[in-house]
């Protein structure tokens, strides 16, 4: 396939005219419609019935059309991110991330951007869920990081990064501290730290209860920065996500019976023209090993790496 | 008990391959030998697909030798962005594209970098290979290898197409494909069932292509002597001061 091929079925699909995509396009009409027909034959069908007045997807165009989307859309990011850096202006990074997500999720990736463009600027919005789709709709924020953004809204696109456990966290001076595994029953009549700002604050509670435990009481805590003192002073447990970073002043422990997961999911918005540095964070987000976030601390790491046999499956 | 996927049937016949005293194409032929022998059903539609891209002259339009190669600013297997600009400021550069860490053609091209990469080194030069794998797949074919060199992250394969190098699997070998046992979706974090068209570029330091090797039989890679030809060409080491 060539680029200028998917421009042009693209803007055909957009417009359902050819002449009206040739102009779009500044190209001849035949030209145009040769590209199309050279990207007919090698995809091995057609993607428009020529009728008019208006040109219509087949079948297979619509199967086409987001997949040569996709890939056309990571082409005109490629492209714009090395002329950005010729130019030496790659804009501003603007990215919500809910108050559960840990920041140190970003770090690693704003530093590969930091050293490649020393103008590279950043904006960071935080806010629960709601808020997060909020700055998305709006336009405030191009990139958000949320696990849970109600989907009333079908110009939001998803992409799962990666699925991760709870864990006990604990004041090192705590008595379950020092453990790597505790049981449910032994958070029975312990003061539990609720991460009210957490979308599975909630079904963490039912969970608990279901397990027949009786929290010996509850205190709602809406940030992750207060939790931290909180735990720091020894005033509760908290049961947090893997990717969540504490200091060294607590320790954690995984919690036998708990099976409450969540995921970590990249959002952007669907048809909104991205910067040259959305399109590269969002890229490299999505293809980043987030296994070292998912799965730590002490956790067998079978899976970490795919086998080095050639058996895919 | 089931039948063995071609991949499970594959894997030691590339270790075999892998170990041959002999030029890459002969150790690729081997294993492309060993699949139309053991699956001759799944030949025939790799065939049919290499000759629908044939017939459209897939990659004829990548950069040619004299054109510029563009520029890339990729991650690498440990999110690193790596930059071709930055990579040329100290010589020549071997761009290779891959599959996938799945593909026995790619393990063996991968294999052969790896074994020329202190050459290429001393001839002033250096190698990436692309891939449209998330970077742990990148990792793994990395590993496989054992080589020195990184293996970068073109996602949705957006570099790929920018060189025309892009194309669709198509419904019939996708099916063949997840039959045997490659299933690339899950490697690919995409359900496009894109690929990039294995093609070896040496980038000269003046940021032009000096040689180029683009085949849609993706069983054919770019002989290894040829590329440390092209790289001495433009490298600094000893072959170009012996050259000149």
């Amino acid at each position: 396939m060539e680029m200028h091929q998917i421009r042009y079925f693209l803007a055909v699909s957009r417009t359902l005219n050819f002449t009206r995509a040739a102009e779009e396009c500044n190209v001849a009409q035949p030209s145009l419609t040769r590209a199309i027909k050279q990207l007919e034959a090698e995809l091995g069908g057609d993607l428009f019935r020529r009728e008019r007045p208006a040109a219509q997807l087949t079948e297979l165009g619509m199967r086409m059309h987001p997949l040569l989307k996709q890939c056309y859309e990571a082409a005109a990011g490629a492209r714009s991110l090395a002329t950005s850096f010729k130019g030496g202006k790659v804009g501003t990074l603007r990215i919500a991330i809910a108050d559960a997500v840990d920041i140190a999720l970003l770090i690693p990736h704003l530093n590969q951007l930091k050293r490649m463009f020393n103008t590279l600027e950043f904006k960071l919005l935080r806010g629960n869920s709601k808020d997060i789709g909020e700055y998305l709709k709006k336009g405030e924020a191009e990139l958000g990081i949320a696990v849970e953004i109600d989907r009333d809204w079908d110009r939001l696109d998803s992409w799962p990064l990666f699925t991760e456990r709870f864990q006990l966290v604990v004041n090192r001076c705590h008595s379950l501290a020092g453990k790597q595994q505790v049981e449910l029953e032994e958070l029975q009549h312990q003061q539990l730290l609720s991460r009210g700002y957490c979308e599975y604050a909630g079904r963490l509670g039912t969970a608990l209860r279901a397990g027949d435990i009786d929290i010996g009481g509850s205190h709602d805590v809406s940030c992750e920065h207060d939790l931290i003192k909180l735990l720091e002073a020894d005033i509760g447990i908290a049961i947090m996500p893997c990717s969540a970073s504490t200091p060294e002043t607590l320790r954690r422990a995984e919690v036998e019976g708990l099976d409450v997961k969540r995921t970590v999911q990249l959002y952007g918005v669907a048809g909104r023209e991205r910067t040259a540095v959305g399109a590269a964070v969002m890229k490299m987000l999505r293809g980043a090993d987030w296994n070292a976030f998912a799965q730590r601390p002490e956790v067998p790491t079978k899976d970490a790496k795919p086998p080095l046999s050639i058996i895919a499956a | 008990m089931a039948e063995k996927t071609v991949a499970e049937l594959l894997q030691q016949t590339t270790e075999d391959s892998r170990m041959m005293d002999a030029p890459l194409s002969m150790r690729l032929q081997a294993v492309a030998d060993a699949v139309r022998r053991l699956r001759p059903e799944f030949t025939a539609v790799v065939d049919r697909m290499v000759a629908r891209l044939e017939a459209n002259e897939v990659g004829r339009n990548a950069p040619d030798v004299g054109e510029p190669m563009p520029e890339f600013i990729l991650p690498d297997q440990d999110g690193r962005l790596v930059r071709l600009g930055e990579l040329l400021e100290a010589g020549p550069v071997v761009v290779s594209f891959n599959r996938g860490h799945w593909c026995p053609y790619c393990r063996l091209n991968a294999d052969g970098l790896a074994e020329i990469a202190p050459e290429v080194r001393r001839l002033g030069g250096k190698i990436v290979a692309i891939s449209p794998e998330t970077h742990r797949y990148g990792a793994a074919l990395r590993d496989y290898a054992d080589a020195p060199f990184p293996v970068l992250t073109d996602l949705d394969n957006g570099y790929a197409l920018l060189l025309n190098l892009a194309f669709w699997v198509g419904d019939e070998k996708r099916v063949a494909m997840k039959e045997s046992g490659f299933d690339i979706e899950p490697y690919n974090g995409n359900n496009t069932w894109m690929l990039p068209v294995p093609a070896t570029f040496v980038v000269g330091r003046d940021g032009l292509v000096k040689a180029r090797y683009i085949d849609p039989d993706y069983r054919r890679r770019m002989e290894l002597d040829a590329i440390l030809e092209a790289v001495a060409a433009d490298g600094s080491g000893e072959r170009r001061l012996r050259s000149a």
